[in-house]
């Protein structure tokens, strides 16, 4: 410590004060030891392990295909059913597990929170992120499906993980405003589940969006899932890409949910270790 | 008695007169109940999602609420403090005192309700320890991810892994899952590992020196060596002798606030005092 480097200077008062760039440069370690430690502990004491994460949007996708695809003949354009609902499944998980973790991120790691100072934006930040490894997973069961089906996909590929992106963002916004809620409110542990299917039914995964009326279609783009499950299976397996209102509601609705999850996380954020 | 003057500014021979922490009017209010928590949670919430018309008459009534001092706890109350830097400082002072509190605003995990506080250079604490440790994860493991969290980089720990791991005296069991750990050698570890954090001012707390006595010397011995190294350090402790031995000057703190603050002899006999006439007047007949 003999060389000299300019001091930091931290000045603590009473208000919420911003993170500095010293810290956010320092959070960079720290977001990899948050992931890494998720990583590491998600699969511990399991059998099969990561498996989980094929077998559980396979297991939907057939039990989908059955009832909605072969029993109701829902319509699924020009893609074979199972390839129709599996793109969409495959994303939905993803956001699905993204927004459980995110909004448990604060919760439970309690014991972290009330003893070590850190910019606790990063739990909801490396929950998110951690998501991801099982999306490549379930890719996997993705390529072998499209290879039954002999199709081919195009250029769109490469736009994936755009759509991933809105996805990340929107769980990560709406997962860190509910993680702030959830540590004075456990209702939020109720909340979570019941929303999550109600959102799942409000975007086309079993149904193409063309089934909803037109009168409601601006309604419906409000939810940025729909660009992300449309644009998914666009960019995969060459359905319709998303029209022009659906990209700008769903890019739009998604910066809102991360402005107001990160405004609330971080005004909240002073009270976490008195509250929880 | 309530003398409040700022410590004799001492550099401790390092010849560096720069201030390292200087604590101004430090307060901090707990309102009583269950609901003032939730009220001041519930505000921040109503500030962003209502429009103001919406919210007018709430902030009115919480506005209220926080002025109705009949609830408030003053677990600080105007503390001011200065060290400079190299400064060796003891904290004494009775249980409830406000010593955890006063630690817990300097770490920042609770922010103060009045004052400033300012830190000239990074602080790392020997507070409390094993809070980051996951059981499912080997003692390197969480080694390596806990001293990220406290501070070190993923250099720094990977540096110096074998010297945290050999003071833990736990190398045969460094690969195993800490959930089979002994609870000594889950506090050694976690103890190892917040001891080699290397940061310019340190917080410490002597009740870590935890294990059997072969161990606790080991950890008094650490505190002694992160004490002498040039570092600032607080120091908070019940052990006297600790006091004596490494501190420079010593704040002593009750009720809140610093009533008695310089030369380590006349806190000593203070605090002592102190104690004293508290167990005289309800000592005995309790006990």
């Amino acid at each position: 410590m003999g060389h000299l480097q300019k001091t930091l200077h931290t000045v603590i008062v009473p208000t919420a004060s911003r993170y500095s760039w010293d810290e956010l440069f320092q959070a960079r370690e720290l977001l990899y030891a948050f992931v890494l430690r998720s990583w590491k502990v998600r699969y511990k004491q399991t059998v099969i392990g990561a498996a989980w994460a094929i077998i559980q949007p396979v297991a939907l996708m057939v039990v989908f295909s059955v009832f909605f695809g072969l029993l109701m003949r829902v319509p699924s354009g020009d893609l074979p059913y199972p390839v129709f609902v599996y793109c969409g499944l495959l994303v939905w998980q993803f956001f699905a597990k993204a927004l459980a973790d995110t909004s448990n991120s604060v919760v439970s790691n309690s014991a972290i929170v009330t003893k070590i100072y850190f910019p606790r934006l990063l739990l909801p930040v490396s929950a998110a992120v951690a998501a991801l490894p099982e999306l490549l997973f379930s890719f996997v069961a993705l390529a072998g499906l499209m290879l039954y089906y002999q199709i081919v996909p195009g250029w769109e590929m490469l736009l994936v993980p755009l759509f991933v992106a809105v996805a990340l963002v929107v769980a990560f916004g709406v997962g860190a405003m509910l993680g702030a809620v959830y540590v004075l409110y456990r209702d939020i542990a109720q909340l979570l589940p019941f929303l999550t299917q109600l959102w799942m039914f409000m975007t086309p995964i079993i149904y193409p969006a063309s089934l909803v009326p037109e009168a409601f279609r601006w309604l419906y783009q409000l939810n940025p899932m729909v660009l992300v499950v449309e644009g998914a299976r666009w960019a995969f397996a060459g359905s319709p890409p998303p029209n022009q209102t659906t990209v700008i509601l769903g890019l739009a609705m998604s910066v809102v949910f991360l402005y107001i999850g990160i405004r609330i996380f971080q005004n909240l954020e002073p009270y976490f270790s008195e509250t929880i | 008695m309530n003398s409040q003057e700022n410590a004799l500014p001492r550099d401790g021979g390092t010849g560096m007169p720069d201030v390292a922490v200087r604590v101004s009017g430090v307060s901090k209010i707990y309102s009583l109940g269950q609901q003032n928590v939730q009220r001041r949670f519930t505000d921040v919430l109503a500030g962003i999602l209502l429009p103001r018309f919406l919210r007018a008459d709430r902030d009115r009534r919480s506005a209220e609420a926080a002025l109705d001092r009949e609830n408030w706890i003053y677990a600080l109350n105007g503390i001011d403090l200065k060290i400079m830097r190299g400064e060796v400082v003891g904290i004494i002072g009775p249980n409830g005192a406000g010593k955890s509190t006063l630690l817990k605003i300097l770490t920042r995990i609770t922010p103060p309700t009045a004052g400033r506080i300012d830190i000239h250079g990074r602080v790392g604490a020997l507070l409390e320890v094993g809070s980051g440790f996951h059981p499912e994860l080997t003692g390197r493991e969480n080694v390596l991810l806990n001293g990220m969290m406290i501070g070190m980089t993923r250099a720094t720990v990977r540096e110096r892994m074998d010297e945290i791991v050999s003071f833990a005296q736990v190398e045969k069991f460094i690969d195993t899952p800490v959930k089979w750990y002994s609870s000594g050698m889950f506090m050694r570890l976690a103890f190892s590992v917040a001891a080699h954090l290397d940061a310019e001012i340190m917080l410490v707390d002597e009740v870590l020196a935890v294990g059997d006595i072969g161990f606790q010397q080991k950890c008094l011995q650490r505190i002694r060596q992160i004490a002498s190294d040039g570092r600032t350090v607080l120091f908070v402790s019940h052990n006297m002798d600790s006091i004596r031995r490494f501190c420079d000057w010593v704040a002593v703190i009750q009720d809140g606030a610093v009533t008695w603050s310089g030369d380590v002899e006349s806190c000593i006999r203070y605090y002592e005092e102190v104690c004293r006439d508290q167990y005289d007047e309800e000592g005995p007949a309790e006990l």
